[in-house]
């Protein structure tokens, strides 16, 4: 039986990754980034209104009109860098997987809080215990096991996405960062924790020991979760009625 | 004949002594884009601005200039998709060109004519307002260019799939000093 919860971890773990990975590929092959650096020019050239080098101020009407360089900035701040573009366009691409990912895995691991409490062994010490049912512990394992799969590979999107040299945190994105220090750890021990608890009650016993902490972790981890969406899409300001 | 010439000389060189030129430099700014999106109201800001104007036989020609990274809306992931969706690595200056007469110099309002280079585009707006306060030999102008998404060809970023409002309107507040 534990080995093939285990066997559907690993496999729940690996197909949301191999898919992830797949429309990160296809993304990448249709972004600008994935063009060569020297391809913007062309596409410069398509509107009139382009300019035909990177950032170049339109030259002035009149000798009289004040230039660019008038103004006392180098040529390293007025001149493009398609490298940093397509990094940043890399980035851009990668975090809109982590968010959509992450959305997503809100919803399985908000099931996983709400079925907990079928899969818990009820009684008093002293009292007959009512196990909870093999379909309910297996759904909850099941669930279980797909939010932690989806949390990975939310995590695996937000790691690998490149960082871009010179830039400080702040803001919400620091909280929302800060907070992967607890669901982070959260999401590696509740499994383990789950699967202890999985064997005790399969060999009838009521959960006991360390495993005992399998809830209150998964209801922290949860939480931690929860705050950190909330805290990158700090401020919130409800205005549906506004049109758009 | 000597005296004749001189006074010819002098008729011809007197409107050019009239019309000196006005050199302006830009000393302090705030400039402000805002964002709208159904969940979250940003404003960007920027200090970082740099200009100089030129006034010139009855024609004040205006250039200010900052670097797009210079926005600051108080989330670095926030700047750093702009950055993306802006093009702002590939065009890291924001360049507006301003012409507008020279009387105006002295008017509560001056009605200028902008270029501005963003994106990789340029967006022209017509006889657009800026309030002005002159104190000595500087002088307050504050204004709003009414930019839009569209005008620069951007890609309005969305978020829960409900994208930002087109526009992006960008308070602008200068102090400039007069030579």
């Amino acid at each position: 039986m534990i080995r093939g919860l285990i066997r559907f971890l690993v496999t729940a773990a690996l197909l949301p990754l191999l898919v992830a990975t797949s429309l990160l590929a296809q993304n990448a092959d249709s972004s600008p980034s994935a063009q060569p650096p020297l391809d913007h020019a062309s596409a410069q050239q398509k509107g009139s209104q382009s300019s035909p080098l990177p950032n170049a101020p339109a030259p002035p009407a009149s000798s009289n009109e004040p230039s660019l360089s008038d103004l006392g900035f180098t040529t390293q701040q007025t001149q493009g860098d398609p490298k940093l573009q397509a990094t940043l366009d890399k980035r851009t691409t990668m975090l809109r997987i982590h968010q959509k990912v992450g959305l997503i895995t809100a919803i399985p691991m908000l099931a996983t809080l709400i079925t907990g409490p079928m899969a818990k062994a009820k009684g008093k010490n002293g009292q007959p215990i009512k196990e909870p049912t093999q379909a309910n512990l297996d759904f909850h394992a099941a669930l279980g096991g797909t939010t932690t799969a989806l949390y990975f590979t939310t995590a695996y999107f937000a790691i690998r996405a490149p960082r871009i040299p010179g830039s400080h945190k702040h803001g919400g994105t620091r909280v929302h960062e800060a907070l992967a220090f607890i669901h982070g750890p959260g999401m590696i021990l509740t499994p383990i924790l789950g699967i202890m608890a999985y064997k005790q009650e399969s060999a009838g016993e009521k959960v006991h020991g360390i495993a005992s902490a399998h809830g209150p972790v998964a209801v922290t981890t949860a939480a931690a979760y929860g705050a950190a969406i909330v805290a990158v899409s700090w401020p919130i300001h409800w205005k549906f009625w506004e049109k758009q | 004949m000597r005296i004749l010439t001189l006074l010819a000389l002098a008729l011809v060189a007197s409107p050019a002594i009239s019309q000196k030129d006005v050199d302006w430099i830009l000393i302090q700014s705030t400039l402000t884009y805002h964002m709208s999106h159904p969940m979250h109201q940003v404003d960007g800001v920027s200090h970082a601005a740099r200009g100089k104007g030129i006034c010139h036989a009855g024609q004040c020609d205006f250039l200010i200039a900052a670097p797009v990274k210079s926005f600051d809306s108080g989330d670095t992931n926030r700047d750093l998709h702009m950055l993306e969706t802006t093009r702002g690595a590939q065009f890291p200056m924001v360049v507006v060109r301003a012409h507008f007469p020279e009387s105006e110099t002295t008017e509560s309002t001056i009605y200028a004519d902008l270029d501005v280079q963003f994106a990789g585009q340029t967006a022209h707006y017509s006889h657009v307002a800026f309030q002005r306060t002159g104190q000595g030999n500087q002088v307050h102008i504050a204004g709003t260019v009414p930019a839009t998404c569209s005008d620069f060809k951007i890609d309005r970023p969305s978020f829960l799939t409900v994208p930002i409002k087109n526009e992006i309107p960008i308070k602008v507040e200068m102090t400039w000093k007069s030579s």
